[in-house]
């Protein structure tokens, strides 16, 4: 159960003189499934890194089910984010095999690896790649390894999930097996931020509201998604 | 093969004794320092100094160290000069620029991609750090190794410091250069090609054993 706000958030990376956000407030609701949308530059990472917790608002405040949350003390931030999984738009990718990597969180809360290997396996298996799971994450293709991305959060079982552009390496069978596997989580009544600069990639997966940026302002927050718009 | 003898394998065991010695010691302050000079912003200034560092004359270093070390400088009741411990505090000065330019540049990118990802799955603040250096690890042995290889090759310090006494002091270095003083060119070639070979071997060890990190 996780509600996240964002209130009144503006953002300027270290070093530019130009704001990347300014004065964002936007409200993702347990369970909810979330559409960011605005065109390349409009400032949809930067406001996923900052509602999944990554990024710290140059002013305005990030609410964790009423809570501000940059005014935690460090290790009650640890255990905030625990909960609350960002997916990158280009995968990182560490040293070792697909398997470890996708591991790594489970790592980090102390899962035995015998646990560990079993639910990184059901993920894997669910998308699709767990027989790549020797291989090392640099030989994989763009799709694979975004795939591996997505699983290496899904296995932490998270309260929300953010995913940057989750689509855009993925060929329509690899769209496919997420889309089914995100309606899956979902049912789960699992919170879902998607971004992407292309709303046509989202098939049968339904969504609650669409939020639109444009240079770093919410241009339009609708509730549910309007017919026709899904499709191209 | 009086080239072989034991005083040729003695001697080519110390300088790897002792510039291994150095090299880890300065890791031990090199890779913090790395550290903190990529979390900061405007460093440029101090990179050029340590990059004119890197290349600093090794006899000057040596010298300035003898002066320290003397018997009538500040650090004499350490009783440092002419032992290996001078040499191997000498080298690990000697390394330090090199380690730390080398070095930072590559935490400065991991920094900022490893602790994203690091705090988008959930790990505390200690995590993310462990992680950036395992996935440096590889970046930082190499540079680890090209310092060690000045250091051998070094030959002012062990010079000016170390003193060049057979049997506690004499390096690689310091044998071959009182070879060819000597007149004995075989010996000092056969002295400097197998030190070589094992540096080789050392640092082709390092490689693959900086790769074959794989948990499951
Ligand atoms: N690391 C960075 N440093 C400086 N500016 C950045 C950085 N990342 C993004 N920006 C700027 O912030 C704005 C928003 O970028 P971003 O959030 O990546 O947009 P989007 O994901 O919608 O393409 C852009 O103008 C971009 O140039
Ligand atoms: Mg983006």
């Amino acid at each position: 159960m996780v509600n996240i706000g964002l209130k009144d958030v503006w953002y300027r990376y270290t070093g530019s003189s130009s704001w990347s956000l300014k004065g964002v407030s936007i409200i993702i609701q347990n369970g909810e499934t979330v559409l960011v949308t605005g065109h390349n530059g409009s400032g949809k990472t930067t406001m996923l890194k900052i509602a999944s917790l990554i990024y710290r608002p140059s002013s305005g405040a990030v609410l964790v089910d009423g809570k501000d949350f940059w005014v935690l003390r460090e290790s009650e931030r640890t255990s905030v984010r625990r909960s609350i999984v960002y997916v990158h738009e280009k995968p990182v990718l560490l040293r070792g095999s697909v398997l470890s990597n996708v591991a790594y969180g489970l790592a980090i809360r102390g899962v035995s690896s015998g646990e560990a290997v079993k639910k990184c396996r059901e993920v894997l298996e669910e998308l699709g790649i767990w027989e790549l799971h020797r291989s090392s994450p640099h030989k994989l293709s763009a799709g694979q390894a975004q795939l591996m991305a997505v699983a290496r959060a899904l296995v932490l079982d998270p309260e929300a999930l953010f995913l940057d552009e989750p689509f855009a390496h993925l060929d329509s069978e690899k769209r496919e097996i997420l889309v089914n596997t995100l309606i899956g989580r979902q049912r789960q009544g699992v919170s879902i931020v998607i971004s992407s600069h292309q709303v046509g990639y989202l098939g049968k997966l339904s969504v609650n509201k669409t939020v639109t940026l444009e240079n770093g302002v919410v241009m339009r927050a609708r509730e549910k998604r309007e017919k026709g718009e899904s499709n191209s | 093969m009086r080239v072989l003898s034991g005083e040729v394998i003695d001697t080519v065991l110390r300088s790897l004794y002792v510039s291994g010695v150095a090299t880890m010691l300065s890791l031990t302050w090199s890779v913090p320092a790395s550290y903190i000079l990529a979390l900061r912003q405007r460093t440029g200034l101090v990179e050029a100094l340590l990059e004119t560092l890197v290349g600093m004359p090794t006899v000057l270093l040596g010298l300035l160290l003898y002066f320290l070390f003397s018997s009538s400088g500040p650090l004499a009741p350490l009783r440092l000069l002419y032992t290996p411990q001078a040499m191997i505090v000498g080298e690990a000065i000697l390394v330090t620029p090199l380690i730390i330019s080398t070095s930072h540049r590559l935490l400065r990118n991991a920094i900022t991609t490893y602790s994203e990802l690091a705090l988008s799955l959930g790990a505390g603040r200690d995590q993310a750090m462990t992680l950036i250096l395992r996935e440096t690890s590889p970046g930082i042995i190499a540079s680890a190794v090209m310092g060690f290889s000045r250091a051998v090759g070094e030959l002012g310090i062990a010079m000016m410091v170390g003193g060049n006494i057979s049997g506690y002091t004499r390096v690689a270095t310091t044998a071959i250069a009182l070879g060819v003083s000597r007149g004995e060119f075989e010996e000092a070639l056969v002295l400097g090609l197998m030190l070589l070979a094992i540096m080789l071997v050392v640092a082709v060890a390092l490689k693959s054993l900086s790769r074959v990190y794989v948990k499951w």
